[in-house]
């Protein structure tokens, strides 16, 4: 059918798609397409926020490590926190999580590469310069200081009159449309790109969560578009949505937040469970138990994530039928959850465990996020809540799901996946250092702050008074997170030196490989697979090794396998959005000059950028991507 | 994967153009997706708008403001724009290239005078009413929610415009036909979209 | 043009019927009633409001059901799972809904 369907096309030679221009340096990384360089383009970008998070991170608990300390003032607190929360979520996980689905889901399915390559390198550009975006504030009038949820009237132009907000909204709504475009490119990506034999049913967990995850994506993110674009309606065209005066309403954006807020702390942690749920059976030498039960929990607990966002806030004033009905949908949450706790532990039980570093990290990552998980619980019980509500204990909560969960689980998968992304296996010395540092350093810093929090230490203040308990516990939080910030020196030292080592990794290099991405060599060909493999069971290479063969039965004839263009297209897109953004976000000022007040004003700054990307989406449409084609002799000849 | 390949040659366009090819299928499907966020999106506007819709800050309320008359125009303007695009989807799967354009054209025509109704109303809510952005959370929750609407049904009209020069450029072909069904899909929702607008937002708005 | 071809080529290889745009004019005369029906009821006035609301809803809906159905082919056979996705677009959108409608404001 596909070959009828092409010979409709009688404008082109046949060899038309196969003189491409191929970049090199750094105009390769710009164009490229390919999902392997997209995730560690991700990586890097991720991997850079996530250090400005971490710096945050480090000059708030210097400012904390004593009472009234005077270290930093009580406004750059607040942008601290501000932008440690947002970057830390939207710019330093959110990617890295990318990151690994790009580098890792086409090569688990058996596929050449995602669905939509050019949608793929726009998600990555936008989400960047989303973050540049945000990030730019701190060196034009001050970054946002409304925490990062940015609550009403907090957020208001009353309340926080510099363009801080300005850059929390448009910054992130910039990065979101590439989330969104990622999550729906992965939907697309699972559904139709499955190697022949590779049903649903016999997807690797950690495919099964990215594509859950991403549905969350797709059903979440268009929440937080809305509430940010009406926040910025308030902020910059004096619109009334959350100002009372006016009769607005600021519990309204507490709502809209939290219905993609709740849900979206289900996109960060299901591809741990993902990624936890590779690396176990792997280094076990065990089929995943209760595979079905684990997709079933997934997928509830993607459920159950939409429909409990009202326990964020409890102390609103909502009521006890409300308070009660989410206390009681929170709690469920719980049964899902239990299910992969004893199913992982289930799986190492009469295993063959090893305790590599990915392994180290996955089974830390067991016993500290039960804990996040039974403290949740205790904060789904709402009379609970009203004392622990903004309080440390809350901070404690959620800092051992995110981290002791998601970033344990980022470490794990990272360790795990690191020699097929650049074909050089990590140091398994370097990387058990890093794991008993960071996980020593993380339990110090967060452990404590449950009890400074049921003591009453609230969240979020710049200091405290002395003698009043805090002072120690404080003490042991910062030497913690100090311990941690070591750990993350080891891991980018241990990155460093196996950079400058030769790329010799194999193709399954930890031997126990179970999936797909084992079966190709490390890092892969552009092409992934010479021939498409043939999958005959769940872990499909393990079922290869059991029945003694050495690689994968293919599914088609080696043939000429056809390759998108690289372009250049998604960068520029991205740089139009951006200068919309800033120009949009500066409508209403007065500036000195009066060129510049005249090009803000009339929104010739927001039209030119919006003109670059609508430019670019019409050049894009206007002429077809044929691509190029990789001939067999090319494919024998490696 | 190993699908497109320019040949010069002869052969009969599929009966369904739109999913001959895999990168067909793909776009389909990603934009049934696309339409799942786009249901959300839509839904908190709706959200936003019934939470807001009596605040009205001694502003013109909605039984005041809106003219029947003039929105059952633009719905069965809109109704119409999404009968011709799917006799469009029809010529297109009878492999009738000038027909297909022919329907795409009055599409076009159709919603602009749909945006253009829009316009006007909004032209005279603020001129005359004294009803702007402004005025209250209502008028911003209302300005939102149907200006919202308003821009899909601006950006259709560029994209089926844009589609219909393709089209004479490079024919009916895999490669365009699912832009066309992609096209229609997306004009079909604003229709469902506008749908719940004119009866939540007008209709209920009248009753009160 | 290859797609000219198709007239004479077309009689052998073409075995799909193609449907005629009679059952697409009968879902739009069912959408025109619909809507001049829920439009010529407000007009009307003097209905019960609470009757009001559930009628236009259910008749929105039933003309939703219909376009989505017929026009956008999701009544086709393959189609599970735009359907699948679409319903969980309007059940989240939904729950929006039952937020903005009980839990915004209270006394």
């Amino acid at each position: 059918m596909a070959q009828t369907a092409q010979s409709l096309n009688p404008a082109r030679p046949p060899e038309a798609g196969h003189s491409v221009k191929r970049y090199t340096g750094l105009m390769d990384w710009i164009t490229t397409v390919d999902h392997k360089k997209i995730a560690i383009l991700y990586l890097w970008a991720g991997g850079f926020f996530f250090g400005i998070g971490g710096l945050e991170a480090i000059l708030i608990r210097i400012q904390l490590i004593k009472p009234m300390n005077t270290f930093l003032d009580a406004q750059t607190f607040n942008e601290l926190i501000t932008m440690h929360g947002t970057t830390m979520i939207f710019l330093g996980v959110m990617p890295v999580i990318f990151a690994l689905m790009n580098a890792v889901i086409p090569l688990q399915i058996g596929a050449r590469d995602v669905a939509f390559p050019f949608l793929n390198a726009l998600g990555f550009w936008t989400f960047l310069f989303g973050g540049l975006l945000l990030n730019l504030s701190w060196v034009m009038g001050g970054a946002p200081d409304a925490g990062w949820t940015s609550y009403t009237p907090l957020s208001s132009t009353t309340y926080s009159a510099t363009h801080g907000v300005d850059f929390y909204t448009i910054g992130l709504q910039i990065a979101g449309l590439g989330t969104l475009i990622g999550g729906i490119n992965f939907l697309a990506t699972i559904i139709t790109m499955r190697a022949p034999g590779m049903s649903y049913m016999r997807m690797p967990m950690f495919a099964w969560t990215t594509f859950i995850t991403s549905a969350i994506i797709l059903f979440a993110f268009p929440a937080i578009t809305v509430g940010l674009v009406l926040l910025t309606f308030d902020r910059i065209l004096e619109a009334n949505f959350f100002n009372p005066a006016t009769g607005g309403n600021p519990v309204l954006w507490q709502h809209i937040f939290w219905i993609f807020g709740h849900p979206e702390v289900y996109i960060l942690i299901l591809p741990a469970f993902g990624i936890i749920s590779e690396v176990i059976p792997t280094f076990s030498r065990k089929r995943l138990f209760g595979y079905s039960s684990m997709v079933f929990a997934t997928i509830l607990i993607a459920f159950l994530g939409f429909m409990v966002w009202a326990h964020h806030m409890f102390t609103t004033g909502l009521g006890p039928v409300a308070n009660a009905l989410f206390s009681v949908s929170t709690m469920l949450i719980a049964v899902p959850t239990g299910i992969k706790i004893f199913n992982w532990l289930f799986t190492m039980w009469g295993g063959q465990v090893r305790f590599t570093t990915p392994n180290l990290f996955a089974v830390g990552f067991i016993p500290t996020f039960t804990m996040g998980g039974v403290t949740g619980v205790m904060l789904a019980s709402a009379p609970a809540d009203f004392q622990f509500h903004d309080t440390y204990f809350v901070v404690a909560h959620f800092h051992y799901v995110i981290v002791g969960g998601l970033v344990l689980g980022l470490f794990a998968g990272l360790h795990y996946w690191w020699p097929k992304m650049f074909g050089r296996m990590l140091s398994e010395t370097l990387g058990k250092w890093t794991f008993w540092t960071f996980i020593i350093g993380f339990h110090l810093t967060f452990f404590v702050q449950h009890f400074l929090g049921l003591m009453g230490m609230q969240r979020r203040v710049f200091t405290y008074l002395p003698n009043q308990q805090f002072d120690t516990l404080n003490l042991v939080s910062t030497i913690g997170a100090g311990l941690m910030g070591v750990g993350m020196l080891i891991f980018l030292w241990n990155i460093f030196i196996t950079s400058r080592k030769p790329a010799d990794a194999a193709d399954d290099p930890w031997e126990d490989g179970r999936t797909l991405e084992w079966t190709i060599p490390s890092p892969p060909p552009e092409y992934n697979f010479k021939q498409t493999p043939l999958v005959r069971g769940i872990d499909a290479f393990w079922k290869e090794k059991l029945a003694g063969h050495k690689s994968m039965t293919p599914s088609e004839p080696v043939g000429s396998i056809h390759m998108p263009s690289a372009t250049i297209l998604p960068f520029v897109m991205s740089v139009g959005i951006f200068i919309a953004g800033l120009g949009f976000m500066f409508s209403r000022d007065t500036f000195g000059s009066e060129v510049l007040s005249f090009l803000f004003n009339n929104y010739i700054v927001t039209g030119l950028g919006l003109v670059i990307t609508f430019g670019s989406m019409l050049m894009r449409s206007l002429f077809d991507d044929h691509g190029w084609h990789i001939e067999p002799e090319e494919l024998e000849g490696r | 994967m190993t699908t497109v390949h320019a040949e010069a040659g002869k052969g009969t366009l599929p009966h369904e153009p739109e999913k001959a090819t895999l990168e067909g299928r793909n776009k389909v499907l990603a934009f049934w997706l696309f339409l799942g966020g786009e249901a959300v999106l839509f839904g908190t506007l709706f959200a936003t708008f019934l939470a807001l819709r009596n605040s009205t800050n001694d502003g013109p309320s909605a039984a005041e403001l809106f003219h029947l008359p003039l929105v059952a125009a633009a719905t069965f303007l809109l109704l119409a724009s999404s009968l011709t695009s799917v006799f469009a989807i029809q010529a297109m799967h009878r492999n009738k290239p000038k027909e297909l354009r022919g329907w795409l054209l009055i599409t076009v025509v159709l919603g602009a005078a749909f945006l253009a109704l829009e316009i006007y109303e909004f032209s005279v809510y603020v001129r005359h009413e004294e009803f702007g952005m402004t005025t209250s959370a209502f008028s911003s929750a209302f300005y939102t929610l149907v200006g919202f609407h308003g821009a899909h049904v601006a950006f259709g009209i560029v994209w089926i415009a844009i589609l219909i020069g393709q089209l004479v450029r490079k024919g009916l072909t895999v490669v365009t036909a699912p832009k066309i069904y992609v096209s229609a899909m997306y004009w079909h929702f604003i229709d469902v979209v506008w749908v719940f607008i004119f009866t939540v937002v007008y209709l209920l708005g009248k009753v009160g | 043009m290859a797609t000219e071809q198709h007239s004479q080529e077309g009689g052998v290889k073409h075995r799909h019927r193609h449907e005629g745009p009679q059952r697409h004019i009968v879902v739009f005369v069912f959408s025109v009633l619909l809507t001049l029906l829920a439009f010529a009821a407000v007009a009307a006035g003097g209905v019960n409001a609470t009757f009001a609301v559930i009628l236009l809803l259910v008749m929105a809906a039933l003309q939703v059901v219909l376009q989505m159905g017929f026009w956008m082919h999701l009544k086709d056979k393959g189609h599970l799972l735009p359907i699948v996705f679409m319903l969980g677009g309007f059940f989240i959108a939904g729950t929006c809904i039952v937020m903005a409608l009980y839990w915004v404001w209270w006394d």
